[in-house]
């Protein structure tokens, strides 16, 4: 018996130092995982939903990792200028910094790539699952990564089901069009079905209601109603001379249209930004609206739609051409994280930039309708917890992914956020009336070349080749024959 | 005799020294530089250093159509303002100073709006004339007088017209100050004698009031013309220089060049092709009232 | 007696047409006001339905907690409250005894009339690049500092314009008397004038309060995270809908911003006629 005890109590000795000895090794290997416990990194974004979407991930990444995130808004317009003043005296008070890919070129000096610290830290980024047109455009510049995405922005349609539904707005349509009321696959069909549905109830009500949504503040918002069209007839920003194109068939004939269409949407639209249409679509008071794809979530959350399970949702209407529908989903740029040069905790931002662009952190991210963030990760648009959040949210999903194949980017050489001020600042004047479409996109040719003469036409013209051979590869080139199809 | 002077000339500086290496090393210096940028091609994005242009920035501004319309657009929002601003200030000034009691109270009140900040005012209009919640849209809804939903921004006649409204709201007040002391600074004695005279109320005002308030009117115009020729925050938080660019004034097209166009070399110059215009403005203005009072007396 | 009542009916109706009209300006330039803080206390029920809920029956301080919580919204209106407190403080130091110095000596004669009006019409943008770099160069673009120091000179001008005309209502002779007594002329500026310009000196200090308080273009640009100020937050909210989404935050915001200008308007009714006549007239 006595034997017995003392081998219990050997055995009891030898489980009580054995698991010491696993504890002090867990807590050796748990302080290894956090190496930057107690670091701060300071974060810089450009609106107030930004820094509410950090505040869905901040916990979590505290836990993970023991760093602690600072987050400060700059609003608006003073934020490029901002943070391109602290960076030209070479300093930043931030460390990671959110960007619009539009600055890419103004920014990228800034930056640090980000493959060293890939490798230093085995960072995982997934980068294969993020589409390859997106890449390009979003984070990489002359071949370099220097940043992960945080906000995918490219548009979609968003339609009302009872606006195409109801037999008898079908019979009605049918009658006067002579073909099939359905969701719009043209720009034809879209500019009918907008003038059908202009002034009446066809949501079976006695309102007077619109024919369709869109936002077209010069501001940069008329520039991506425009480029949808510009491109699915033919259009190309520059030649491979840098003479701008704009002021081609293909230009006019999409801001022409735009100018004959214009009194079926509601009247403020031209200082529309980009909540305003969505709220009337929720609202259903405009049957469909092509815009970006963080409409779905305000489409879907029940706090404020009126038609969470009479929405539609497809990719935005394009060009036939030879029995193919051509289409152009402009890519506006959207929201990217990088690591400015000049911080302290190089390290930790990369860490901060794993987590916050991982699979499952950025998906809470995207899925929240007041972040106003649109997915960007092929996981976010398979994602069974996504395509479950509200009826039609598989559908909504599909049509992004699709749509990722067909984006176009904004003009990405330097002084690109320029160029497009001044053709959307054009393409509003005509849609205001107050020019005819072929003035103003004349007079945008002639600011054109005035900012590539101030920027350098050599140096202009070699960034423009690189990027009119990356579009040409997903099958954007200059095609003015397609304006007379 | 001679002492006296000269200590006084050493006590004058000896006062305003410190504010004077304020404003040298705050403004002037600042200013000095922002001059000399005009010569540069300084641009944010592209970053120091820059180079010498001459005069590259000036003659280019020849050719800038947003800025000689945003001339245009500025004189659109200044002269209607101002015109009401007087009406209405001299309106409410001239009701206060026949009323007993309470003057000193209802003048703080309706100060109010001309103590809140260009930025605040633009917010609580911006919500006031919202589209569908609108305060404003809500009540003429109310009332049956609105039937479809109305944006008040929504052409540039429109938008001219808002903006008016709400500088004219913001303003007056300074306005109804100015001519109010005005006012209380005419003798009652010379009102006497012209009811003794038999004067009625019209002819006391144009006869009495109005020329001995002249030139209270014109310092006080002046003041708000220069002022607005800066007009800003209100544009910038109501409608951004829209809709298509009707909205965009002198200060904000310039604010655009350097805030949205990075391009400070020739922000600054437009700048100070801006004072120059506002001080032309100025002379003009001074000519043309100097030469209506000349007529009068 | 018939020409008497009626000459007192036209009185009569003469002062309720006057009261009218009046009333008719403070609905119109009052009615705001009401707006904005009865919308940042309504709930959501309230601000998005037809007809109209003009005043809750159920306010709710939701977006002010929100504001103060989420928001940094005590942070920012202390921050302005510092910088126009001490703005102020130093604009009335500054200002008073260069004002002084023009009043008294005929310091810099027309000349500096002159470069106020230069100065008054100048844009902000032209200084705002020029002055970011500097501050930058110095190290003071965080902190209350520069931006106090940024208003301060800025304000001064106005400042000098409107005491001199304070100053120089001071009857010479209190003062000669006090130098003849032996006062230096500080002394005598100390002792003998500056209790006199007193309503003066009020009304300067609370235009330079809420001048600085209402200030926002260089807020923007020279305040950091940690001394943004109110009109800077307020101001935040242009994009992302305010009169949508975000109309509870966004009318907080203003209404807090426009809290000191209650309170300056009604301090100065007491100075404000008679200072601004006495500084606008004769300056």
């Amino acid at each position: 018996m006595s034997i017995a005890r003392h081998q219990i109590i050997r055995l009891g000795v030898f489980v009580m130092a054995l698991s010491m000895l696993m504890g002090n090794m867990a807590t050796q290997h748990g302080e290894a995982a956090k190496p930057y416990e107690g670091t701060t990194v300071k974060v810089i974004v450009n609106a107030e939903f930004v820094k509410y979407a950090m505040t869905l991930i901040e916990k979590e990444l505290f836990d993970k990792h023991g760093i602690k995130l600072e987050v400060e808004v700059i609003p608006g317009e003073a934020f490029v200028t901002k943070t391109l003043l602290e960076f030209t005296s070479g300093r930043s008070p931030w460390d990671l910094i959110m960007f619009t890919p539009t600055y890419m070129a103004d920014y990228f000096r800034h930056f640090e790539p980000l493959e060293p610290f890939i490798k230093k830290l085995n960072l995982r980024l997934d980068l294969d699952d993020i589409a390859k047109e997106y890449q390009i455009s979003n984070m990489y510049w002359g071949g370099t990564l220097y940043a992960m995405p945080l906000d995918g922005d490219i548009h979609t349609m968003f339609y009302n089901k009872v606006a195409f539904e109801r037999p008898e707005n079908k019979q009605k349509f049918k009658e006067k069009y002579g073909y099939d009321l359905a969701p719009p696959q043209t720009w034809k069909q879209w500019d009918d079905q907008a003038a059908f549905f202009t002034g009446w109830g066809w949501d079976g009500s006695d309102h007077k209601l619109f024919g369709a949504g869109a936002s077209y503040k010069e501001n940069n918002f008329s520039f991506n109603w425009w480029r949808q069209r510009f491109f699915v007839y033919g259009g190309q920003y520059f030649d491979e001379n840098m003479k701008p194109l704009l002021n081609t068939k293909p230009g006019i004939r999409a801001l022409q249209e735009m100018v004959d269409t214009i009194q079926y949407y509601p009247p403020g639209v031209l200082l529309f930004e980009a909540e305003e249409p969505k709220t009337m679509l929720i609202k259903g008071e405009v049957p469909m609206l092509v815009s970006w794809t963080s409409t779905g979530k305000r489409v879907g959350d029940p706090n404020q739609s009126l038609i969470v399970d009479k929405a539609g949702f497809g990719m935005l209407p394009g060009h036939q051409v030879d029995g193919k529908i051509i289409r152009a989903s402009p890519n506006t740029g959207g929201r990217s994280w990088a690591i400015s040069k000049y911080s302290k905790v190089k390290d930790a931002t990369a860490v901060v930039l794993e987590f916050v662009s991982s699979p499952e952190q950025s998906l809470k991210i995207v899925m929240d309708p007041k972040t106003i963030m649109d997915p960007w990760r092929n996981s976010h648009f398979t994602s069974e917890q996504f395509r479950s959040a509200f009826p039609g949210a598989g559908e909504y999903l599909d049509s992004i992914k699709e749509s990722f194949g067909q984006t176009v980017p904004g003009v990405l050489i330097p002084g690109g956020s320029e160029y497009q001020l001044r053709i959307a600042e054009m393409v509003s004047r005509a849609l205001q009336k107050s020019m005819t479409p072929k003035e103003a996109l004349d007079q945008a040719v002639e600011e054109w070349d005035k900012i590539t003469k101030r920027r350098g036409l050599k140096k202009q013209q070699e960034l423009w080749l690189q990027q009119m051979a990356a579009m040409k590869e997903t099958g954007v080139t200059f095609r003015p024959e397609l304006a007379d199809k | 005799m001679l002492k006296k002077t000269l200590s006084s000339r050493r006590e004058a500086y000896f006062f305003a020294s410190p504010a004077l290496f304020l404003i040298v090393a705050f403004v002037i210096f600042p200013l000095m530089y922002s001059f000399y940028l005009t010569f540069q091609n300084y641009d944010l994005a592209i970053g120091p250093p820059s180079e010498f242009v001459g005069l590259e920035n000036y003659t280019e501004m020849l050719d800038d159509k947003r800025f000689w319309r945003s001339w245009i657009n500025t004189f659109t929002i200044i002269f209607p303002s101002i015109t009401l601003q007087l009406l209405l200030g001299l309106g409410i000034a001239l009701l206060l100073n026949r009323i007993p009691r309470g003057k000193t109270f209802i003048t703080s009140l309706l100060i109010i709006p001309a103590m809140v900040s260009p930025a605040s005012a633009a917010m609580v209009w911006r919500m006031l004339f919202g589209v569908k919640y609108g305060g404003i849209n809500n009540a003429l809804m109310q009332v049956g007088l609105l039937d479809v939903y109305f944006d008040w921004f929504a052409t540039p006649a429109r938008a001219i017209m808002s903006i008016v409204m709400v500088e004219v709201w913001h303003n007056t007040s300074f306005m109804m100050i100015v001519l109010l002391a005005g006012l209380q600074s005419i003798p009652q004695d010379l009102y006497e004698a012209g009811e003794v005279d038999g004067a009625s109320t019209w002819q006391k005002f144009w006869y009495i009031t109005l020329p001995l308030l002249k030139f209270t009117m014109i310092v006080a115009l002046l003041i708000r013309m220069i002022d607005l020729t800066k007009i800003f925050g209100l544009i910038y938080l109501l409608t951004f220089g829209g809709p298509a660019g009707s909205t965009q004034t002198v200060a904000f097209s310039t604010y655009l060049s350097g805030f949205q166009d990075f391009r400070i070399s020739y922000a600054s110059a437009l700048s100070y092709v801006i004072v120059v215009g506002v001080f032309i403005l100025t002379l003009i203005f001074q000519k043309v009232s100097r030469f209506r009072e000349g007529e009068e007396t | 007696m018939n020409t008497f009542s009626k000459y007192k009916l036209q009185r009569q109706i003469g002062m309720v047409l006057t009261y009218a009209g009046i009333g008719v300006a403070l609905i119109f330039f009052l009615f705001p006001f009401v707006w904005i803080l009865t919308t940042s206390l309504k709930g959501n029920e309230d601000y998005f339905t037809f007809p109209p809920v003009w005043i809750p029956m159920e306010p709710s301080l939701v977006h002010y907690y929100r504001l103060f919580t989420h928001g940094n919204g005590w942070l920012y209106f202390k921050n302005s409250l510092a910088i126009s407190s001490l703005s102020m403080l130093a604009a009335l130091l500054f200002s008073v005894p260069t004002a002084y110095s023009i009043a008294r000596f005929r310091f810099g004669g027309s000349l500096f009339s002159n470069f106020l009006l230069l100065l008054r019409t100048m844009p902000a943008i032209a200084l705002v690049i020029p002055i970011y770099v500097l501050y930058s160069k110095l190290g003071m673009t965080n902190n209350y500092f520069g931006l106090i120091l940024l208003y301060t000179v800025f304000y001064i001008p106005f400042a000098v314009w409107l005491m001199i005309g304070f100053i120089r209502d001071v009857p010479k002779e209190i003062e000669e008397a006090a130098l003849i007594d032996g006062c230096s002329r500080l002394q005598a500026l100390l002792r003998v004038v500056i209790p006199i310009i007193v309503p003066g000196l009020a009304v300067v200090a609370l235009f330079a309060f809420i001048t600085t308080w209402n200030e926002f273009l260089f807020a923007v640009i020279l305040t950091g995270s940690e001394t943004k100020t109110m009109m800077v937050l307020v101001a935040s909210y242009t994009s992302g809908s305010p009169t949508d989404t975000f109309y509870g935050e966004a009318s907080a915001s203003v209404v807090l911003g426009i809290i000191p200008a209650f309170f300056v308007a009604f301090a100065l009714q007491r100075y404000l006629v008679k200072g601004l006549a006495l500084g606008a007239v004769k300056g």
